[in-house]
């Protein structure tokens, strides 16, 4: 059983051009999937149609193995998620806890179990100490912890992050990753598709796929897929860093098959 | 932009920050429209400035909003002294009360003129603090609720009263937002050769079209993805919802609302007084006389 199983789906904005172009792929429940690719080539697309904020053109999507049409399709809505990349025009409320809470609203969740619940997953996101605070004042790591919250407070199943550390500086960008590790390690039900720039970062996932020009063109485990430089410079990608490494490594005579930077270490530490 | 913060909600404890939004904004009104009270008597309407001024600033006081701010953001004003100051002068008071300042030509001006220009500012920067207490004391949220709180009689005849406040809290929630991004082009654009402070009335056209095209399209963007990200949430205006925020009465408003009220009875006083029997009351009170 999947979680989510995507066929034949495709989609055009004006009619014509397809940006999604006949994408078959699936998602196993709990598993962290990195969708790679360059600028246009139809991510961000791709992610709302899996929430619902598009309409297929043609395909079919499964959500845990029944089709989605018409009439369930609020079924999916209320159990997928998406945190954009832009911090500042998803920032819906007032403040912290009322963003937070904006989901909760909209779901009749009963007034006097908000607020516990609002301090609940600000916590989770290490923002609780923020709570009456305006979107103003926070730093942009901090407004995507608070999306992140107000997603999670609807206990979605599937989450997908449509890049949603691109914007951010350094420090953001390591604050956010980090909850959403933790998030992943706590929260064993979650799926997370996570559209990326980061190869590194899609190194550590379960499962990458690869968009180009509105066609799934590959897919598959890190290790196997991102080892590629050629298929990946076609497609406009870089290597992973410790795969770099590695290739650099091997023309002075160090071999190593290592997957983290550490393991990367030990096996030039070995080699000595 | 720092003449902006003035007038911003900032969250502080104070009892005035702890009133009902829709007690505040009422008792606001109230108190505006006293102040809007005409007297005969020069000297009871200078008396009765004195007082509006000095509630103003306990207002002032006991929401701890700061008074430097507030004279900031009043300087832009001072074109508009001189504007009410130009047609008072030029435009002949009926049954002055004071003596003639001086005369141009066959133009007797009075002291009334100036007089009446400078009771006109005093009610305009007093309209204008109040609103900037209240909105800096108030949650946007809250203002839009209590907004919507005094629309809810026109639900049943299917006037978009939720839509409306939800847009009104939105546009409160992206205005610094916006500004900052002003900001953000002005410079942009300023470093790219777009000189805004300087040049003919054309040239400063150009500057402003420099700016309102990005901002424009910004905004627009903007507002897509925000509508996607409260669709992706769940939101749909027509539905029904449950509230984080509640709006609740407490001690607090009573103790406001009797104080405003007071306020406002003893201004009604004073004006049937005035009406009955206009007489000076500084002379009356403190032998001097010629006010
Ligand atoms: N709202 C839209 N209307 C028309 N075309 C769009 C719209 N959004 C995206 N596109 C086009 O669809 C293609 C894929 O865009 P997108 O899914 O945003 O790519 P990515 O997220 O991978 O950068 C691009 O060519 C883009 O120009
Ligand atoms: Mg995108």
């Amino acid at each position: 059983m999947s979680k989510l199983e995507i066929k034949n789906l495709s989609f055009s904005y004006d009619g014509s051009n397809k940006v999604i172009d006949d994408i078959s792929f699936s998602v196993e429940k709990g598993t962290f999937v990195s969708v790679l690719g360059h600028n246009g080539s139809g991510k961000s697309t791709l992610a709302k149609l899996i929430v619902g904020l598009l309409d297929k053109a043609g395909g079919q999507i499964f959500f845990n193995d029944v089709e989605i049409t018409e009439k369930n399709l609020k079924d999916l809505q209320t159990k997928t998620s998406l945190i954009f990349q832009n911090p500042d025009n998803q920032f819906i409320g007032s403040t912290v806890e009322d963003d937070i809470a904006f989901g909760l609203e909209n779901r009749c969740f009963p007034h006097d179990q908000m607020q516990a619940e609002v301090e609940r997953f600000a916590d989770s996101v290490n923002m609780l100490d923020h709570l009456k605070k305006e979107p103003i004042n926070l730093s942009g790591g901090q407004k995507q912890r608070i999306a992140l919250a107000g997603a999670l407070i609807l206990r979605p199943e599937i989450l997908i992050l449509d890049e949603a550390t691109s914007m951010l500086d350094p420090k953001g960008k390591s604050t956010v990753r980090k909850v959403i590790d933790r998030i992943h390690k706590e929260n064993k039900e979650l799926t997370i598709i996570s559209i990326t720039h980061d190869i590194d970062e899609a190194l550590l996932s379960d499962k990458v796929l690869i968009l180009n020009k509105g066609k799934l063109v590959k897919e598959g485990k890190p290790q196997d897929i991102l080892r590629d430089e050629s298929a990946l410079l076609e497609v406009k990608l870089d290597m992973p860093f410790v795969y770099k490494i590695e290739k650099e490594l091997k023309e002075i005579g160090i071999n190593s098959n290592a997957e983290t930077i550490d393991q990367l270490v030990e096996d030039i530490w070995a080699s000595k | 932009m720092s003449s902006m913060t003035f007038g911003r909600y900032s969250f502080r404890n104070t009892f005035i920050h702890n009133l009902d939004a829709r007690n505040k904004i009422f008792l606001m009104l109230l108190f505006m429209v006293g102040i809007f009270f005409q007297f005969n008597m020069w000297s009871t309407a200078l008396i009765m400035s004195g007082v509006y001024i000095v509630i103003l600033l306990a207002l002032m006081l006991i929401s701890r909003v700061s008074l430097w701010s507030l004279i900031k953001s009043l300087g832009g004003l001072w074109m508009l002294v001189i504007f009410l100051m130009i047609i008072y002068i030029f435009v002949p008071t009926n049954n002055p009360k004071l003596p003639v300042a001086f005369t141009i030509g066959s133009l007797e001006v009075h002291w009334d003129a100036f007089c009446q220009a400078g009771y006109i500012v005093m009610r305009l920067i007093l309209m204008i603090s109040l609103t900037m207490i209240l909105t800096s004391t108030t949650k946007p949220m809250d203002m839009t609720y209590a907004f919507e709180w005094y629309m809810t009689p026109l639900k049943p005849i299917r006037f978009p009263v939720h839509e409306i406040a939800m847009t009104l809290s939105i546009a409160l929630r992206f205005i610094p937002t916006l500004l900052d991004e002003t900001e953000r082009i002005m410079k942009a654009q300023a470093s790219r050769g777009v000189d805004f402070n300087h040049g003919g009335i054309f040239k400063r056209f150009g500057a402003i079209i420099a700016l309102i095209i990005p901002l424009f399209v910004s905004a627009l963007e903007r507002s897509e993805e925000l509508a996607n990200a409260m669709i992706v949430r769940g939101y749909d205006p027509r539905a029904k919802r449950t509230r984080y925020r509640l709006l609740r009465f407490s001690w607090r408003d009573i103790i406001a609302f009797l104080f405003i009220g007071g306020i406002f009875a003893g201004i009604i006083v004073m004006f049937v007084f005035d009406r009955k029997n206009p007489i000076d009351i500084v002379e009356f009170f403190f032998h001097v006389k010629g006010f």
